[in-house]
């Protein structure tokens, strides 16, 4: 009974993920060489060292931002949290070299949609370090921003637990 | 209330670090601050509304700083865009 009230309150929705963006290596954001990730200047989250150059939506929501040199895209989620997934670290000089763009401003996404493909080798070979921040910009609108780091994810596997 | 007007002069204008750095920076100031370019107007605190500007280099950028400390924090605004690099 309590249950049933609960799903009609909605409480049930007070976890929710932000599943992986693209394949690879799950990291916290500590172990990102660019101190406005790892020191959390942009937010809380986590990062993907990508063994793939595919990055889906890890949420239904809105596209918020696609910049337009194809590195960074930012999206608003289903349940409020601001979502920013950026390709690499100094790749904004790369000025959409090697990058390519999906979906466009206000778009709205599901989980899984296709936002942008890069070619990691390319990105690798010019000296770029290609690893994948996943930035919720809102942290502070949430009561926890939980990391699930230190193993390899699949595409939409589980990279983030928020609570609200 | 103060109003500061800058040239972007960083070619990559402001892109997700520098966004979040000002945002950073606003954030711990007690006035208000917007930030506008000729089409949109953005509260500086909000780093996806900031990003949303769409700014680049050679772009021109007005600030609005209102409060009871914007004397104080209009300078800490000019000395945080050259911090940046932005201008």
């Amino acid at each position: 009974m309590f249950g049933k009230l609960k799903e009609k309150l909605g409480l049930h929705a007070a976890l929710f993920e932000v599943a992986a963006p693209l394949a690879g290596e799950a990291v916290p954001l500590g172990a990102v060489d660019d101190p406005t990730f790892s020191e959390e200047i942009l937010g809380k989250g986590a990062a993907v060292r990508p063994s793939e150059g595919r990055v889906v939506s890890p949420v239904d929501g809105k596209v918020e931002l696609m910049f337009d040199t194809g590195h960074a895209v930012s999206l608003h989620s289903a349940e409020g949290a601001d979502v920013l997934i950026h390709i690499g670290l100094d790749t904004v000089k790369l000025a959409g070299k090697y990058f390519t763009i999906h979906k466009g401003n206000g778009d709205a996404v599901k989980k899984g949609d296709l936002l942008i493909e890069f070619d990691l080798d390319a990105i690798r070979a010019e000296g770029y370090d290609p690893i994948v921040p996943v930035i919720i910009c809102n942290s502070e609108a949430f009561a926890s921003v939980e990391a699930h780091t230190g193993t390899t994810v699949a595409a939409l596997g589980p990279l983030l637990t928020l609570q609200k | 209330m103060k109003q500061l007007e800058f040239t972007i002069t960083d070619p990559l204008g402001i892109h997700a670090r520098p966004a979040g750095q000002l945002c950073k920076a606003v954030g711990s100031m007690g006035s208000s601050v917007k930030i506008a370019t000729d089409a949109k107007e953005a509260d500086a605190r909000r780093m996806m509304a900031v990003m949303g500007l769409g700014i680049k280099g050679g772009m021109t950028v007005k600030f609005t700083v209102d409060g009871a400390s914007e004397e104080e924090d209009a300078q800490k605004l000019e000395a945080t865009l050259r911090e940046i690099g932005l201008i």
